[in-house]
């Protein structure tokens, strides 16, 4: 079984770490490159097992069977991983993968890089453990590993004055969200006895109550404030603006969806099924309305992709306008997984989640293309203010390259992957409300103005401080271009992809007979 | 900075720091038998080390207490608890073949060597929790002077 090494690994690096460190100068950079490397090795080969097989894997910690002896219900900690997970672990293990190379020389003026590493090391295994977990008290520790690794790593340059300022806020707000989480977790554990995600799913589904409503009101909430969402974004544009450009690709990437929308669409659709309560209604059984959760999600994404869009195109800073256009394309993943809701059992519904799970993919691989260009141009020429830079393509071309598919990709020009993921946002949503279709096209306005502005600080002409400016050195290079040729592969073949990842990723996701809470209930029959 | 504090608080220190260390040592060897554990007695252990972090001044501190030393024991304390975890990895992550299989853990339940590998997680947590703290509170102790 390989599962565990998933998580196994990234914690045996981050453990050795200070050990190795003291072993010679160099060695601890190396160790951090070939643990994320294996990690990356292993979580493709979950990836594929998971998509051959098209079955959720069960994983049991402590035993062979999450079952208590004498006693039919489960008692352990499982891992349930179905192909949403499992894509999720393979993109964070290889954006990880790509942004430990990039920090051997984005970070080499740094000091204290043993902890550096130690720390990314622990972020990617709080990530990958939220994926796998099918535990709700085990998601929400790895949840906090995550986030207390993310606090630190966003403060790391504690010399400068925002890396602090961001981190204290950060810290401050991401607690807080965090103790709503646990509070969540607390009432459902207090109200049916079980942390089990699928078994608590069963329980709930026997007794829906007001407890179970208000938990899930305090989750939703908390992991609003992970993922970015409008009204709780303000963190966000201070974070990745001040975390060095390694970290910022993994937070816009990696942290908010693994801690944000992922969790969110796993507590919905494995904990609070919509298809299990509908269900229930049409016997006139007690059930929760899912319905009002879908519309409260579809309103916080139409104000996230337009506030965070339009936000984006007054800034005058490099790295904050690719942060709030992150919170602006969480807007179009959310909008996915609230029609994903609404429409629930219907085309419309498994298209939105297969284009929410497609733009998940997608915008981890181009966000952190365009972070890790930002990194090159404040590590070549010194500030990332847009109105002192102009004309860098004639000193930086490949850097200028990289730039424009990684802009023309989130903006969804059709040659490149952005396009497809977001033509099935669009296409989903205008068939289930038009007025939804129209908002996520205006905020697509908003983004290409802000991207055309950002495109002509690196045309045009040459300003003084771009003079002396030249390509940065090749561990710098090579993770970019790994990231833009999947960004043109996988923009060559995007309804491939679509049909044969997405969809059945979103049907496992969507669980239309409960599959996520037959691969435990198959344990309790004894089958 | 030399120590600010008196004779009687410097002696009493001497008497006070073995007792709290040999208590916190008790306190995780006996984690799976009485109550605390790894993190309780850990951070008792750490309480003796700010005592003598507090009685004796960060200068006699420096030269007890070594930054690359405390930061390896503490990624050894991790290793030690994953290593545990990973015996059983032939049925599961975390499954306890010491008290199942033995050899020496598996003793009479009540008794020291009877619970498989908590014992050597609760020392592992403990070394763990004792080093990162003082790490912690030296280095807080360390930091740049109020103006300077």
């Amino acid at each position: 079984m390989t599962l565990p090494f998933l998580v196994i690994l990234p914690l045996f690096g981050a453990f050795s770490m200070p050990i190795v460190s003291l072993l010679g100068k160099k060695l601890k950079e190396y160790w951090a490159v070939i643990i994320s490397g294996a990690t990356f090795a292993v979580a493709a080969k979950i990836f594929y097992t998971v998509w051959k097989t098209n079955e959720i894997i069960l994983y049991t910690l402590g035993s062979d069977n999450p079952i208590g002896r004498g006693v039919n219900f489960p008692i352990r900690i499982v891992w349930e991983v179905d192909l949403f997970g499992a894509l999720l672990a393979l993109t964070i293990t290889f954006v990880g993968f790509l942004a430990i190379i990039y920090s051997l020389g984005y970070m080499k003026h740094d000091t204290g890089l043993e902890k550096y590493y130690t720390l990314v090391l622990v972020l990617e295994l709080g990530m990958l453990g939220i994926v796998v977990t099918g535990d709700i008290f085990n998601f929400y520790v790895f949840l906090e590993i995550m986030s207390i690794a993310s606090y630190a790593l966003v403060a790391f340059r504690n010399d400068t004055w925002e890396g602090i300022e961001a981190g204290i806020k950060y810290m401050f707000v991401g607690s807080l969200a965090s103790s709503f989480i646990l509070l969540g977790i607390a009432l459902l554990y207090g109200q049916y006895g079980t942390l089990t995600m699928s078994y608590l799913a069963i329980k709930i589904a026997e007794n829906p109550t007001l407890v179970a409503k208000v938990a899930l009101a305090f989750l939703i909430g908390g992991l609003l404030f992970k993922s970015g969402a409008v009204p709780v974004h303000m963190w966000l544009a201070d974070a990745h603006p001040a975390a060095p450009s390694s970290i910022s690709a993994m937070l816009s990437g990696l942290v908010i969806k693994a801690g944000g929308v992922y969790a969110i669409a796993r507590i919905i659709f494995s904990i609070f099924n919509p298809g299990l309560h509908t269900y229930l209604r049409t016997f006139n059984a007690p059930a929760i309305n899912m319905d009002v959760i879908g519309w409260v999600i579809v309103f916080f994404a139409c104000l996230t992709l337009l506030v965070g869009n339009a936000m984006a195109v007054v800034q005058t800073d490099m790295k904050r306008l690719f942060a709030f256009s992150s919170v602006g394309q969480i807007g179009y993943i959310m909008l996915g997984i609230g029609i994903g809701v609404l429409a629930y059992g219907t085309r419309a519904g498994e298209l939105a989640l297969a284009g929410a799970i497609y733009h998940i993919v997608n915008h981890a691989l181009i966000k952190a293309l365009l972070f890790l260009v930002a990194g090159v141009v404040i590590h070549e020429v010194g500030t990332k203010n847009l109105n002192e830079l102009s004309g860098l393509a004639k000193r930086m071309p490949l850097t200028t390259f990289f730039f424009i598919i990684g802009a023309a990709a989130i903006i969804g020009l059709p040659p490149l992957n952005g396009f497809a993921s977001k033509w099935i946002i669009y296409e989903s949503s205008a068939m289930y409300n038009p007025i939804l279709a129209a908002i996520a096209v205006v905020g697509t306005v908003f983004s290409l103005a802000a991207y055309t502005k950002v495109l002509f600080t690196f045309l045009g002409k040459e300003s003084e401080r771009v003079r002396d400016a030249k390509e940065p050195e090749k561990s710098m290079l090579l993770p970019m271009l790994i990231l833009v040729v999947a960004i043109i592969v996988m923009g060559l073949l995007p309804w491939q992809i679509s049909d044969k990842i997405m969809i059945p990723a979103a049907k496992m996701l969507e669980q239309l007979n409960g599959e996520y809470i037959l691969a435990l209930l198959k344990f309790i029959g004894g089958a | 900075m030399g120590s600010d504090m008196g004779l009687i608080v410097k002696t009493m220190a001497r008497a006070t720091i073995p007792l709290i260390g040999i208590f916190g040592a008790y306190v995780i060897s006996h984690g799976h038998l009485t109550p605390g554990g790894g993190f309780q007695g850990g951070a008792t252990i750490a309480g003796a080390g700010i005592l003598f972090l507090i009685a004796f001044g960060i200068n006699e501190a420096k030269e007890k207490i070594n930054k690359s030393l405390y930061s390896a024991l503490e990624g050894l304390g991790g290793l030690v608890f994953l290593a545990a975890g990973m015996l059983g990895l032939g049925v599961a992550f975390f499954y306890n073949t010491l008290w199942h299989n033995g050899p020496i853990f598996n003793g009479e339940p009540g008794t020291l060597l009877s619970a498989g590998y908590l014992p050597i997680m609760n020392l592992a947590v403990g070394l763990k929790v004792y080093t990162g703290l003082v790490s912690a509170v030296f280095a807080m102790a360390l930091f740049r002077r109020w103006r300077k």
